[in-house]
């Protein structure tokens, strides 16, 4: 069991990739512990979504490499997939399909037994608040119900790691209250979720860990209490990252 | 203002170019060929106004004007795709009256190469009418309201198309409709104009009798102004003003109700509901990768307007040879093996279709041999039987039964053949196509001039790979059917089987390879 636990559920190592001649991401290293709800926050255009996209085997990496429960992401990308659920930001969907189909579908793409779907689509239809929109073309969702459906996609085949990229963009406090809920008691029992996010108070609520990078690079990382440091999550990203102004904004501006 | 929105859009266009060196060779491509039309143009003008008769030039002056407003109504829809970098909804956050929006639209239309060589033209042909100067003059005008009604029926057709208060379903089946129409143009005219004359006018006389109708027509009317000045006609010549004016007001006042419809209701969901639980092809094929992907793909094939704007050459060739060559010809006859050859080729770039949505295929992990079958199955289903039954039509209303093993073994190997290569390029080429739910009918960025001359290299390869099969087809046509046609049906099955295995395997261990990179040339597509 010990062995077991020792075994990080995502281990990222001096990842680098470039675009063009731009660095999108300049050497991460980073750690995530089996069983820990981990955040990832940074200004943007830090490098989230390309560490992320990296970490699942979607962008082949410059350099480094990526590990999910020890298999090597790049090496064995059909067996690290398998156990990654993943919610990628700024990808559609097969929005072509019912929000119903599209579940169907990723449950059969992971290769459920047919027995199994069913049930496990109308839990998550329950779970994301999406019963009523089931038969509705996921096109015509709003951008909240779109986020939703992607991640009743990456829940559907039972994954040992969730890979989130701002699962609460656009959802409703409502949603994002009873997936919230969800998520707690999925690591509670031995799964492990890493998020992106821009909210401060979400992550500092939410996670165990977190880690804060920017210009491709982690500024820190942690668990909660160790990164902030005794100050609020939100005033230590700003002290880390910088940028903040205190003007009042210019005087066109003011109504008065 | 207007000023600004022009200025705006150019600068859009040198930055696209700028950063996309091919498209930049593209452009000029563009540029010289409207320069040659322009050039060749007129020299007809001009040698026409010193040689030519007066009705010589009034047939070309109204038949040429004429087909340049059909030009600028269909063509955007069919064959160049519409410019949407700036439309009334990307103008509507601005507080401009719906005036200058308007005038702020035309104004991008006149003046971008088509618009600019159509003004040019038209000004150029007042020469025609030199001898009469005051029929020059009044071409003058009279052309510069043809240009007018060009570009605003254009743009009326392109708010159309960009859908009645942007229901989506609405606007994919007007985009569908137009297109068969378009495709059907040919016959239909050819059809319609014997009809008129009782099939045994030449050419000519058709066109003089176009002549003398299409001036008293919105295509025409412009056109039509100044020859029947030069031939002293005053009172014609100001009905067909008349006509110009009014319907120039006419298509304005349409525009003007369109951009206040899409100004006003942004798309909306049209709210297509089935009942829950309805999975329709999800629910019955297999579970894993390949019954997956088959469902999905077959649900495009049945479902996706891009899709099934492939499907369109099923009918077409058959019904263009018929009217070209009768039923009875060899055109007529060998049309399953072009029409399996076209759709053969439709997946070449498949994982294009799927957009950015591609990820959520790469995240699952599948084997690149059930993404490939997948696919494969999904385009079989639709592609298998319309060719047979394609291949049955046509040798029984070729009136020669006999020959079907002959055509439906040419016709499935070449099909087979077809899709076992695209299985292999569809795991290496990337090509910009239309984005899911929009029209397949908008023009792409990012089109290259390589990059389209890579369908021929496809072609070329599938043909290569169908030369047994052909050589026997053909041979059964010379000398009589015969055992050829057995012996050619079963070559077409087994050769393009073979390959179609082959294609899967091969291009399952390519997208293996090579799937994040598909992903990577995605998303670096412009949008």
């Amino acid at each position: 069991m010990s062995q077991q636990q020792s075994v990080p559920a995502l281990q990222l190592s001096g990842l680098v990739k470039q675009f063009g001649s731009t660095p999108a991401v300049a050497g991460i290293d980073l750690t995530v512990p089996a069983g820990s709800f981990y955040g990832l926050v940074g200004p943007n255009g830090a490098g989230k979504t390309t560490t992320l996209s990296m970490a699942t085997g979607l962008l082949r990496p410059d350099a480094g490499g990526a590990w999910v429960h020890g298999i090597d992401v790049w090496r064995d990308p059909v067996a690290a997939k398998r156990v990654i659920g993943n919610l990628s930001d700024g990808n559609r969907l097969f929005d072509r399909l019912t929000g119903e189909q599209l579940i169907t579908y990723t449950a059969m793409m992971f290769g459920l037994p047919r027995a199994d779907i069913a049930p496990r689509v109308s839990d998550l239809l329950d779970l994301m608040d999406l019963r009523p929109a089931a038969g509705t073309v996921v096109a015509d969702y709003s951008a909240g119900m779109t986020k939703k459906v992607a991640l009743a996609c990456a829940l559907v085949h039972a994954p040992r790691l969730l890979v989130l990229d701002e699962p609460f963009e656009s959802v409703d406090p409502v949603s994002a209250a009873n997936i919230e809920d969800v998520l707690r008691s999925y690591t509670a029992s031995g799964g492990s979720v890493i998020v992106s996010s821009h909210s401060m108070d979400l992550v500092q609520r939410m996670c165990d860990h977190v880690a804060v990078i920017a210009a491709g690079r982690v500024l820190a990382a942690g668990t909660v209490e160790e990164v902030r440091a005794g100050r609020s999550l939100q005033d230590r990203f700003v002290e880390l990252v910088g940028g903040r102004h205190t003007s009042e904004g210019p005087q066109w501006l003011r109504q008065s | 203002m207007v000023a600004t929105v022009l200025k705006l859009r150019y600068r859009a266009l040198f930055n696209t170019l700028a950063r996309r060196p091919w498209q930049l060779v593209g452009f000029i491509f563009g540029v010289l060929w409207g320069f040659g039309i322009l050039v060749s143009v007129v020299a007809g003008i001009v040698s026409l106004s010193l040689f030519g008769s007066l009705e010589a030039s009034a047939g070309v002056s109204i038949i040429a004007g004429s087909a340049l407003v059909l030009g600028w109504i269909v063509g955007p829809i069919v064959v160049a795709g519409m410019d949407t970098s700036i439309d009334a909804r990307r103008l509507a956050p601005f507080p401009f009256t719906r005036r200058q929006t308007m005038l702020a639209l035309a104004g991008t239309g006149a003046t971008g190469i088509p618009g600019i060589v159509t003004t040019l033209v038209a000004l150029t042909s007042v020469i025609l009418w030199a001898r009469w100067p005051l029929a020059a003059l009044a071409g003058l005008a009279a052309a510069l309201v043809g240009v007018g009604i060009c570009v605003v029926a254009s743009r009326l057709v392109a708010e159309l198309s960009g859908g009645v208060g942007g229901n989506r379903r609405w606007r994919e089946l007007i985009g569908t409709v137009v297109l068969v129409v378009a495709m059907l143009a040919g016959p239909i005219i050819t059809g319609v104009l014997s009809l008129l004359d009782g099939g045994d006018g030449s050419l000519g006389e058709r066109l003089g009798a176009a002549a003398a109708v299409l001036p008293w027509t919105p295509l025409g009317a412009a056109w039509g102004v100044a020859p029947a000045l030069a031939a002293g006609d005053g009172l014609i010549a100001l009905a067909r003003a008349a006509i110009a004016l009014a319907s120039l007001s006419v298509l304005w006042w349409g525009w003007s109700r369109a951009v206040g419809g899409a100004t006003a209701s942004p798309p909306r969901p049209s709210s297509r509901q089935v009942a829950a639980g309805r999975l329709g092809l999800f629910g019955v094929m297999p579970t894993g990768g390949v019954g997956a992907t088959w469902a999905r793909s077959l649900s495009a094939w049945l479902r996706d307007p891009r899709y099934l704007r492939q499907l369109l050459v099923v009918p077409i060739f058959p019904i263009l040879f018929a009217f070209v060559s009768g039923v009875d010809g060899f055109l007529f006859a060998a049309s399953p093996v072009l029409v399996a050859f076209v759709l053969a080729i439709a997946g070449y770039s498949d994982v294009s279709y799927d957009g950015s949505a591609y990820a959520t295929v790469l995240a699952t992990g599948v084997r690149g041999r059930d993404d490939r079958l997948g696919r494969l199955l999904g385009s079989a289903c639709v592609g298998i039987p319309l060719v047979v039954v394609l291949s049955v039509v046509t040798s029984v209303a070729g009136g020669d039964a006999a020959r079907l093993p002959l055509v439906l073994g040419a016709a499935l190997g070449v099909l087979l053949t077809g899709y076992g290569v695209a299985a292999v390029t569809s795991a290496m080429i990337i090509t910009p196509v239309a984005a899911p739910g929009d029209s397949p009918f908008k023009s792409v960025p990012g089109q290259t001039f390589v990059g389209g001359l890579l369908v021929f290299v496809v072609w070329a390869v599938i043909a290569v790979l169908s030369v047994p099969v052909l050589i026997l087809a053909t041979t059964g046509m010379v000398q009589g059917v015969g055992s050829w046609g057995w012996a050619t049906l079963a070559t077409g099955l087994v050769v393009g089987g073979g390959v179609a295995a082959l294609g899967v395997v091969i291009g399952g261990r390519t997208f293996d390879r090579s799937g994040p990179e598909l992903l990577e040339r995605i998303r670096a597509l412009p949008s």
